[in-house]
């Protein structure tokens, strides 16, 4: 600035300008130094202030102190406690110690059990699984039974419609049942008359039986003496008697001749009814056999075969059972048809009484089921029964011999068998005579 | 045939009975003799008065007052002098039962009294006939009853 000068204007103006420059600077500085000062003042003002804050931080810091000696003796008191703490804490640890064993025990007693929990749980779940299936199943069973309770209810509502019913109808059957005990008393008395009636009736049966036996027996005797003495006569008075007189002998000859037969077949008859009735097992066949030899003479006269077919034996009375035998077979072979060789086909077998359809037998008894068949002249069928009684005849006593208690005699001795006998027939169609008796 | 004389005693009630006997006798070619009696304690007495002249055979009828022909068929056949005498039982009456028994008691043949004179004869001529070819040897039940 002021020692370099330059002789030229140049320089002049240079050095003026740097005169300038430097006059400014100068106020400038004036100016800084203005400031400055008054920087001063207040850093001055500052101090004064800071001191005063001194103090008081002084007297601040001396309550500190203070403050502090206090916390001193507060933290010997703490240490004291302190180191208590620590001892306690010792006897905590010794305690710890074995408490932990005892955990540490109960810990393993914990795994044992926990083991033991492990298998039992195990066998829960399979328990559960079966149970589950168990469930399912009862699922199944309960929809059935919940099916079978709706059904049940069903039922149970038409039972007590039926239940109603039933209770209506037992009512009824009360006051029947009531009116049946009086009707059944009266009952019971009217069968008590009947049953002395049939006592009564009975004795009277075998009276009568006996009255015509012992009259047919004592007939028998006057009887054979008229025939005898008309014999006689004929024999030794021939020549002295006319041709109207010997016809009028024959004639009385026959009609003695029709009485003997009469008392013959009423005797057998009453017989029939009155003798002991003895069963014994007999071959049919030998039966049979016997009453062919006694119709020897008739079998041939009459052209007839007699076919025994099937035969075995039977519980019966021998001796009547022969009479029937004989009695359907001469039967047969009178009402044989004169046109044609006389056939009798005879057959037995055993049957059981259901098969036969009849409800005079037993359906749980065996039968022995005799058939007397022949192709002989028959008769119509509504007489099927009638033949039975005594004395019904089908025939006049010139074209038949006869006195119509041959087939009476039959059913006598069917009944004395406990059997039934039937027969069926057409006009000039043969007959056909069934008997069922108990088979032995 | 016998030549010797038939010593016939019939026991019979019936007179009627006696007269057909009799007179079918008559008519047989066999020489007889018949004596009678009329019920069965006759029949019994007339044996033990004639013991030791028996006749050679008996027709017996069964139904007879005092004692019948069962009695005295009995009776004669307990008798140890009687019971060779054959004895022919000879009735109205033909039952079965009858007849068996009879056979049992120990008669010799069963005749049914028949109805017509001719058999009459006939019957009483096989009798004797089967008598005099038999010697006491009683015949089989099926020949015992004997018929025309």
């Amino acid at each position: 600035m002021t020692s370099i000068k330059k002789p030229d204007e140049e320089e002049l103006v240079i050095t003026r300008k740097e005169l300038a420059l430097q006059k400014e600077e100068k106020e400038k500085l004036v100016e800084e130094l203005i400031i400055a000062r008054k920087e001063l003042a207040f850093q001055k003002e500052e101090k004064g202030k800071r001191a005063a804050e001194l103090g008081i931080a002084n007297i601040e810091l001396a309550y500190q102190d203070d403050e502090k000696g206090k916390r001193a003796v507060e933290l010997g008191i703490a240490n004291i406690e302190l180191a208590f703490q620590d001892d306690e804490k010792g006897k905590r640890a010794a305690e710890l110690g074995i408490a932990n064993k005892e955990l540490l025990f109960q810990n393993e007693e914990k795994e044992k059990r926990a083991a033991e929990l492990s298998i039992a749980n195990k066998e829960l779940l399979f328990q559960n699984e079966e149970k589950e299936k168990r469930a399912a199943e009862l699922g199944i069973a309960n929809k059935e039974l919940l099916f079978q309770n709706e059904e049940k209810e069903k039922r149970a509502a038409e039972l007590s419609i039926a239940n109603k019913e039933l209770a209506f109808q037992n009512e009824e059957k009360e006051k029947r049942a009531a009116e049946l005990i009086i009707a059944n008393k009266e009952l019971a008395f009217q069968n008590e008359e009947k049953e002395k009636r049939a006592a009564e009736l009975i004795i009277a049966n075998k009276e009568l039986l006996a009255f015509t036996y012992i009259s047919s027996h004592d007939l028998q005797e006057p009887l054979r003496k008229i025939q005898t003495f008309v014999t006689i006569i004929l024999e030794n008075e021939n020549e002295n008697l006319s041709e109207n007189g010997r016809y009028n002998f024959q004639r009385m000859q026959l009609a003695a001749g029709r009485m003997q037969l009469l008392i013959d077949d009423l005797l057998a008859f009453s017989r029939v009814a009155t003798t002991e009735l003895i069963f014994e097992k007999t071959e049919l066949n030998l039966i049979i056999e016997e009453v062919k030899a006694d119709l020897k003479d008739t079998i041939l006269e009459k052209h007839a075969t007699i076919e025994v077919t099937e035969i075995g034996s039977a519980n019966i009375i021998a001796f009547q059972f022969r009479q029937l035998m004989y009695n359907l077979i001469s039967n047969a072979l009178k009402f044989s048809n004169p046109d044609i060789p006389s056939h009798i086909i005879i057959d037995s077998k055993i049957v059981k009484g259901v098969k036969l359809n009849n409800e005079k037998l037993s359906p749980e008894k065996n039968y022995c089921h005799i058939t007397v068949k022949d192709n002989g002249i028959g008769f119509e069928p509504h007489f099927s029964d009638r033949i039975f009684e005594v004395f019904q005849k089908l025939h006049g006593k010139e074209v038949y011999t006869g006195t119509g208690i041959g087939l009476a005699i039959v059913k006598k001795i069917v009944e004395n068998h406990n059997g039934i006998i039937t027969a069926t027939s057409e006009l000039n169609k043969g007959a056909c005579f069934d008997i069922y008796i108990p088979a032995g | 045939m016998n030549t010797k004389q038939l010593n016939i005693l019939l026991a019979d009630d019936d007179k009627d009975d006696r007269l057909f006997f009799s007179m079918a006798l008559e008519a047989l070619t066999i020489p007889t003799k018949l004596a009678t009696v009329v019920d069965g304690e006759k029949l019994m007495a007339y044996l033990f008065e004639n013991e030791q002249q028996l006749p050679d055979v008996i027709f017996l009828d069964l139904n007879m007052p005092r004692k019948n022909g069962f009695e005295c068929l009995l009776e004669i056949k307990r008798d140890q002098k009687l019971n060779q005498l054959p004895v022919i039982i000879f009735s109205t009456s033909f039952e079965q039962d009858v007849v068996n028994m009879l056979y049992k008691n120990g008669a010799k043949y069963f005749i049914r009294k028949p109805s017509e004179f001719l058999q009459f004869k006939k019957i009483i001529q096989q009798i004797f006939t089967l008598i005099s070819q038999e010697n006491m040897q009683n015949p089989s039940r099926e020949n015992f009853v004997l018929t025309v």
